[in-house]
């Protein structure tokens, strides 16, 4: 099956070359579509020092369909849901945007790249989003206070 | 022999409403980044009845409330947040579409049976169009069929041929294509999948013909797999951003956009519905090549009894295979004519001629300007010979005047030129096989420091002679 082949070749080439604070692997090896993702907290945001673990799922109708991505660890940011879903949706990643020529490799760069800039305009928790605006220093401390709490192995 | 051309001269498309009123109509425009109507809308089947089709341009108001006095106008004078909720209504918009991707071949009549008690004009055309083209095939409308039309009519039309040789050229020549989107910057571990579909298609066209099958149905079968379907959707896809992006002179004054934004939101996304620039991208880059003919039939409530054809391709030969769209706002369809002459065994030799004279994309290939007319003729693209864009040279071009086929239709005979020193080409004796190939084109000069605009009568400007500078390229 052709999705199949393509998500081989992009794990194979993600495992052997992986972006800058990224590595993936399968959550169990006889399943291609469930990926396990670690991502360090990108240098100068609060995230930084953290290991955050993601889980990115991929549909069947791969890539016809946008991969999901989603934070098992939890992160405080405008663009994730802050419940324990961790869920993300936008930019490439929504349907409408998400083209069959993009890559996994470029989500998760778009996801890292997310972690040092927030998009607060496309926020899925608004206050946090306000927060992000309003009062960065606050929010920073907030972020920093959370990586630590759950993103940094004690 | 002289291909004359079919395109109707633009008074008369101006005042066709339909065309006029999609020249005008750019839905990304009126709307924001995001198509607010992939084909999604199935008018003629269910939702909405026929006489509810907007008689002028895009109508945001079929689409929410099927209520035929709302107008454009009382559209743009909807409070913002209004129009924001449409749009996110729009943009969630996922009909119920029932049926196969791809039909099998079906009598028009039940075309004519959906328009019964509708608009008198729609129910006349209709039931003249089951005259002139008695089967239709029937594409889903998921946001896709146009593509899917486009795309199946063209390996149904290579079949239909029944020539291995000829499926074998159209196999290289778009492999040969393959290779410019490496030029664009694609990765082709991305796009190998979509690759090997097409290639598959391919295959079974040829064990098709060598295997002598009834029919298509193998076709039907093998568009009708989802995956599959889209894979090859996304090949033609990939490969129309391709061919935009290496020749954006031709495009991009039709786009209100900058181009890579227009391809990365209308044309790479699945599911987006292809519009005139696209569906003219695909057909320049792709089908043209092919040498089929591409026509398009507009049914809408324009005068007349009849839906007219109008020719987006004239194909390598007269009355040689075409591809026949019908299209109804926001949705394409195949149709076939009455008298299906697809035996092409006579014109065998021409059309080796035409195909050992392509050469893959060539940027520089296209940098003149044409009117609308020339526009329509593929033999202009193709034609390294032509003196079109180097006036002052026509000497050289006509040793290769009787090289080729397409050099039959000289500008001369499909435009008023409005400056009379071109030379003629002489058209009295071409032989109809060439001899040899002709230098590639990527050997050719730069001709033209004109204005690259290339005319697409579909799209327009209403005031043609203001806006479009027909004649500059021939001053020089």
């Amino acid at each position: 099956m052709g999705s199949q082949k393509r998500i081989a070749k992009e794990l194979a080439e993600l495992v052997e070359s992986p972006p800058a604070g990224i590595s993936v692997e399968l959550v169990d090896e006889s399943n291609l579509y469930e990926w396990k993702v670690h991502m360090e907290g990108p240098e100068g945001s609060p995230y930084q020092g953290g290991d955050f673990i993601l889980k990115l799922s991929l549909p069947t109708e791969y890539p016809f369909k946008p991969p999901t991505v989603s934070f098992a660890t939890k992160i405080y940011h405008p663009n994730v849901t802050n419940d324990e879903k961790g869920s993300m949706c936008l930019g490439m990643l929504r349907a409408d945007e998400w083209k069959p020529s993009s890559k996994i490799n470029a989500v998760l760069q778009f996801a890292r790249q997310l972690l040092a800039e927030p998009m607060p305009d496309d926020a899925i928790e608004g206050r946090i989003a306000e927060q992000y605006r309003n009062d960065r220093v606050r929010y920073d401390e907030v972020a920093r206070e959370w990586t630590r709490k759950h993103a940094i192995p004690k | 022999m002289l291909i004359l051309p079919q395109f109707p001269d633009a008074s008369e498309l101006l005042n066709h409403p339909r065309l006029y009123a999609m020249s005008l109509s750019k839905p990304w425009s009126h709307f924001g980044p995001h198509h607010p109507f992939p084909e999604k809308q199935n008018y003629y089947r269910d939702p909405f009845p026929p006489s509810l089709l907007p008689p002028l341009g895009f109508s945001i108001s079929a689409a929410f409330a099927p209520d035929p006095t709302m107008s454009n106008a009382n559209m743009n004078a909807l409070p913002l947040d209004e129009m924001e909720r449409f749009q996110k209504l729009s943009n969630e918009f996922e009909p119920d579409v029932q049926g196969p991707l791809v039909s099998t071949k079906q009598s028009s009549h039940s075309i004519a049976m959906d328009y019964a008690n509708a608009d008198p004009t729609l129910a006349t055309k209709t039931s003249a169009l089951a005259i002139t083209h008695p089967m239709t095939r029937i594409m889903k409308g998921d946001g896709n069929c146009g593509w899917r039309a486009v795309t199946f009519g063209y390996f149904e039309t290579l079949y239909a041929l029944r020539d291995p040789m000829r499926v074998q050229r159209e196999m290289s020549r778009i492999e040969s294509l393959n290779t410019l989107l490496v030029q664009v910057g694609l990765d082709p571990t991305l796009y190998e999948i979509f690759v090997d579909a097409t290639e598959d298609a391919f295959a079974q066209t040829l064990a098709a013909i060598q295997n002598g099958e009834q029919d298509e149905t193998y076709l039907v079968n093998a568009f009708n797999d989802e995956f599959n379907s889209n894979s090859i959707i996304t090949h033609f896809r990939l490969l129309t951003s391709t061919w935009m992006k290496l020749n954006p002179q031709q495009y991009q004054a039709f786009l209100s956009g900058p181009l890579d934004e227009y391809c990365a939101k209308h044309i790479d996304p699945l599911k987006t519905e292809i519009d005139q620039v696209g569906l003219q991208a695909l057909l320049d880059g792709i089908i043209q090549g092919s040498g089929f003919g591409v026509e398009i039939l507009y049914l809408d409530r324009s005068e007349g009894d009849a839906v007219t054809p109008h020719q987006l391709v004239s194909g390598s030969t007269p009355n040689g295979p075409t591809i026949r769209l019908l299209y109804r706002p926001g949705h394409y369809d195949l149709l076939y004519r009455a008298e299906q002459t697809v035996n092409m065994a006579p014109m065998v030799n021409l059309q080796y001629g035409m195909t050992s004279n392509y050469t893959p994309w060539d940027q520089g290939a296209l940098s003149f300007d044409v009117n609308s007319s020339l526009m329509s003729i593929p033999n202009l693209m193709a034609d390294p010979g032509s003196g079109f864009g180097m006036p002052m040279s026509p000497i050289p071009s006509v040793p290769q005047t009787p090289a080729s086929p397409f050099r039959i239709s000289t500008p001369q005979d499909m435009y008023q030129s409005p400056i009379q020193n071109h030379v003629p080409v002489p058209v009295s004796s071409p032989p109809p096989v060439m001899p040899s190939a002709p230098p590639p084109m990527t050997t050719l000069p730069n001709r033209s420091d004109g204005p690259q605009i290339r005319l697409n009568p579909l799209v327009m400007k209403p005031n043609l002679s203001h806006s479009l500078p027909v004649t500059t390229p021939f001053k020089k």
